[in-house]
């Protein structure tokens, strides 16, 4: 690669989108111009909203002679209600007409007048709440019954509940935000009131006012300013990079790779001297420039905007209510300058390879959504007040780096270096795939000189059914994983607990026949002119069946240490631990034949059908690497729980490997069934059979999860690896029947 | 100097499933003249002469250009070749001298060497009044100037036009034309790709009748009209074509 070659491209491009102005736009002007703008408009609604004081209707005010003053004149008294407060509250003292007296009609005349607008809230007293609440402070051990007829508040049930006297009540409509403000206001003062009245009956009978209240709870801040802004920043700052980073990656790209083709200008190019990795270098080094200048524009812009409105509005508030949030600490932004490049970079390669793709500057719009629709759950899951970092988060990539931004914005430096290496590897390691891809896209003339889409669904669908080929095509292929997951996941939604172990069963069985081979099946019916050879069902070498069954065997301990790693870097939640305790007592009494052939033979058949036959041999167009790779992923993930998924993402692997060396589904039926029926027959007979003979505990120990509940020594695990990758490297040089009688017949002629 | 052997290129439609879009392709093109690869739409004309510009792979076969193989020496092949088609387009945001420039440069050509070059260049095909136009201002003749522009700027011993008068008016398309036969002139090798049976006539030294991705038949105009005895090259084109079935 000629560095001359990527730079002059680079420059060329940078040149060129700086002379679009559409790019221009959302790079530049609408950071600098969508704040301000938003943080006016926010002021103003803002504005708005504290100047409009609630209309509040008071029934019944004449009947609180003798109490503690609530009212003086139209207003609430002001030891009550401060003046700030005050001024939000409106009063209205009416009488309702005759018609609407009752609690019943009350409601009714609440409904009607908030509902119209009339009304905000409105605060009903008994008319003989002073003389009833007179007669309790008077006797108050032998409190009064309630009235039958009470009122609709909240504290009137409770009052009522406990014995006390019918209570004021609030009426208000929880849909409307400005009747439920106003009934917020209303209850603050009233509490008071109900404060001012037990001091003033605890004063009458000589009692300190700290019997009821012995304690003052204080709450004290000890973060500095500087921390408070800071933990402010670290939660919205990242997002807003990460966010702005894909937007402003996605763009340009789309006009780089897309619109070149369009234009024909991309043809120009291929045919120059520079190699395809050069013209990827140049793009990509443009692209992450205006990645980077949109997600730092938006940063400065928001950061500058926001200190502001929040100071503008700390000032109108006047209450010290406002957020402590000036403009962000120089230290935050350097972070976010540095450890947003990696960021950068992926989503700069990764819009570049999804662009590359598209035939048009239309089409490549249309692929935005999807990759939001995947970017997204990963930026605002670190958003979530419970997302912290771990082992486990910094394994996710743009999670992970937003966490740890996070840190290094608030300052944890040990904590940062303790996840540096996985979240930066896991970040470097997905650029460089996204990367990869981008190259691989430019070196690809389907992607590079592909036409637009001719004919649509209908031609497809003909296509696929009347020119099927031997075995079905990659999308088919896919197609079929990703039926399969949707189909698990809507029976998941409505299926309920089993409860016994012949619903389970069923339920279970069900799922693999219905669920997993019957696609599988119908599928290479339609879409496979060669059903044996789509489904593996070939005779397979007897080595793969006899390697393929003792491998699962020598994996076993491999596939209990590899779930113990996963377990303590992602734990199962509570919820999960509890539906699986009730799997288990569903499980256990059921007979182990059972439970082998529900749980082994049945998942073994179907899911070889459905993930190692049709899915694989469509994937094989694309290479084993990958056939295997996606394979197996699809195959994790239809296992549902994360845990689940990943040890048999590893499983999935092995299979993979054992059918296309194979070239047989055999062997991987028989190895799925001898690791799902290990897995049952060790977890229900190994901790009793340790428990029993002491020289199991040579084998075996139990760790007490629920999840893994035994793990194998260390010399066990040593010995199951050193047989594996044995076993791994005999498979490699395996020779099918197939193979041996096609090169008998090459010998031959 | 082009030499093409038994070149062949399939791929995958997703309409019309595999297709061979060439079969077998052999010829070979001299420096000073100009080979004429005559031919309907579909033909594998652009196919071929994609593959003599290392944009494509050949799926078997093989070509030189200059000695070059396009497969193995792609950065030589493309550093020999200048490539010209309707479809390779100009930037909308360059000027005519900017990305004459720029292509130049990529070619490695020192500063002073280029400014040179592109006097002469823009001097040579009228281009002085588009200097300073943008590609999204310029006519499509405008456009197929630059275009020729920016693969002349290095002064490559091979040229490729694929169907390069396509949407000109008469007027441009001749201009065109008179320019390909001085390049031939000055001794560079031609390949010229195109539909159109008049142009083959009156420009290419060697013409190749190509349809479904083979070729019919190939040799100088007067060669095929004795070897057919059809005088007029447009009805010789049709008896071939429909001889393939």
């Amino acid at each position: 690669m000629v560095w001359s070659n990527v730079r002059l491209i680079w420059m060329r491009e940078i040149r060129d989108q700086l002379r679009d102005r559409r790019t221009v736009f959302m790079i530049a002007v609408l950071p600098v111009l969508l704040y301000p703008l938003l943080g006016m408009v926010f002021l103003q609604i803002t504005q708005f909203m504290q100047q409009q004081p609630a209309r509040v209707w008071v029934l019944g005010a004449e009947g609180l002679a003798g109490l503690p003053p609530l009212f003086a004149g139209s207003r609430f008294v002001h030891e009550l209600c401060p003046a700030d407060e005050d001024r939000l509250i409106e009063l209205i003292f009416r009488e309702p007409s005759r018609r609407d007296q009752g609690d019943a009609a009350l409601i009714e005349l609440a409904r009607r007048e908030i509902h119209r607008d009339g009304f905000d809230a409105i605060v009903v007293f008994p008319s003989d709440f002073s003389a009833r609440l007179a007669a309790v402070r008077a006797d108050t051990k032998d409190p009064r019954p309630p009235s039958p007829g009470g009122d609709g508040g909240g504290d009137g049930d409770v009052a009522r509940a406990s014995g006390a006297v019918a209570a004021p009540a609030i009426l208000f409509d929880q849909a409307g935000d400005t009747s439920r403000i106003a009934a917020d206001r209303i209850e603050h003062v009233l509490n008071r009131w109900r404060e001012a009245i037990v001091r003033e009956a605890l004063a009458a009978r000589g009692v300190s006012p700290t019997v009821v209240r012995p304690f003052v709870l204080t709450r004290t801040d000890i973060s500095e300013q500087a921390g408070r802004r800071a933990a402010v920043w670290s939660r919205v700052l990242p997002f807003v990079v990460v966010v702005w980073a894909l937007t402003g990656a996605f763009y340009p790209a789309i006009d780089l790779c897309a619109g070149e083709k369009e234009r024909g200008t991309l043809e120009t190019l291929l045919c120059s001297p520079a190699t395809r990795a050069e013209i990827v270098g140049g793009k990509l080094l443009t692209v992450a420039c205006f990645s980077a200048a949109t997600a730092y524009l938006n940063l400065l812009s928001l950061g500058v905007t926001g200190a502001e409105v929040v100071r503008r509005i700390g000032v109108s508030t006047a209450g010290g209510l406002a957020l402590d949030l000036g403009f962000p600490p120089p230290l935050t932004l350097v972070w976010l300058l540095v450890a947003t490049l990696p960021i950068v970079a992926l989503f700069s390669a990764l819009s570049l390879a999804i662009a590359a793709f598209a035939h048009s500057a239309k089409e490549g719009q249309y692929y935005l959504m999807p990759l939001l629709l995947i970017a997204f759950p990963l930026m605002t899951l670190p958003v979530l007040p419970t997302a912290r970092l771990d082992l486990g988060t910094s394994l996710i990539p743009v999670t992970g780096m937003v966490l740890w931004l996070r840190f290094l914005i608030e300052g944890q430096y040990g904590e940062a270096l303790r996840y540096a290496v996985p979240v930066l590897g896991v970040t470097i390691g997905c650029c460089a795939l996204a990367v990869g891809w981008a190259v691989r896209q430019f070196h690809s003339e389907s992607v590079l000189f592909r036409q637009g889409d001719r004919g649509g669904m209908g031609i497809w669908l003909r296509r696929a059914v009347h020119d099927r080929g031997d075995v079905p095509s990659a999308p088919a292929a896919l197609f079929l994983g990703l039926l399969i997951l949707l189909l698990m996941f809507f029976v998941s939604l409505r299926s309920a607990a089993p409860t016994s172990w012949t619903q389970f069963a069923l339920a279970a069985g069900l799922t693999q026949v219905a669920l997993v081979a019957t696609p599988a099946l119908v599928m290479t019916w339609l879409l496979a002119r060669r059903p044996r050879r789509t489904l593996l069902l070939t005779p397979p070498p007897l080595g793969a069946v006899v390697g393929g069954a003792l491998l699962a065997v020598a994996l076993h301990p491999l596939v209990v240490l590899l779930s113990q790693g996963i377990e303590a870097v992602y734990p199962m939640s509570e919820d999960t631990l509890h539906a699986l305790a009730g799997l288990t007592d569903v499980i256990g009494p059921a007979p182990l034949w059972q439970i082998l052939l529900v749980l082994g033979a049945l998942p073994a058949i179907c899911e070889e059908l459905a993930f190692r036959g049709f899915i694989l041999s469509g994937l094989l167009r694309l290479g084993a690497p990958w056939a295997i790779g996606i394979s197996s992923v699809l195959f994790g993930l239809s296992h549902g729980l994360l845990q689940q998924s990943l040890s048999a993402i590893a499983v999935g692997f092995v299979l993979g490997y054992l059918a296309v060396q194979s070239r047989s589904l055999f062997p991987g039926v028989v190895f799925h069934l001898i690791h799902n029926s290990l897995a049952i027959i060790a977890g229900r007979e190994l901790p009793r059979l340790v428990e029993q003979h002491a020289w199991f505990a040579q084998i075996c120990r139990p760790t007490g999860s629920a999840t893994v509940p035994f793990a194998y020594q260390t010399p066990i695990i040593v010995l199951a690896a050193v047989l594996s990758v044995a076993l791994l490297l005999a498979l490699r040089n395996l020779e099918s029947p197939d193979r041996t009688r096609a090169s008998r017949r090459e010998s031959s002629a | 100097m082009i030499y093409v052997d038994r070149l062949t290129k399939l791929y995958d439609d997703c309409r019309y499933g595999p297709i061979v879009a060439l079969d077998g392709v052999s010829f070979a093109a001299l420096p000073g003249k100009i080979f004429g690869l005559l031919g309907p739409n579909g033909a594998g004309k652009t196919t071929a002469l994609r593959i003599l510009a290392t944009m494509l792979r050949p799926t078997s076969g093989t070509a030189t250009v200059q000695g070059w193989d396009v497969v193995d020496d792609a950065d030589q092949v493309r550093r020999h070749i200048g490539y010209v088609s309707a479809s390779t387009g100009v930037y909308d945001r360059m000027t005519a001298w900017e990305l004459v420039e720029h292509f130049g440069r990529l070619y490695g050509l020192p500063p002073d060497r280029l400014r040179a070059r592109i006097e002469d260049l823009f001097q040579r095909l009228k281009m002085g009044e588009i200097r300073d136009v943008v590609g999204a201002k310029m006519s499509t003749g405008m456009k197929q100037k630059v275009s020729i522009a920016r693969a002349l700027v290095h002064d490559p011993p091979v040229l490729i036009f694929d169907e390069p008068t396509l949407g000109l008016d008469v007027l441009v398309a001749r201009s065109l034309l008179d320019t390909v036969r001085q390049l031939r002139d000055q001794g560079k090798c031609i390949i010229f790709s195109t539909h159109i049976m008049r142009e083959a006539e009156r420009l290419c030294d060697r013409i190749a009748i190509i349809n479904r991705g083979r070729i019919l038949d190939a040799g100088t105009l007067v060669e095929l009209c004795e070897r057919y005895a059809e005088p007029d090259l447009e009805e010789l084109f049709f008896r071939l074509i429909e001889s393939q079935g």
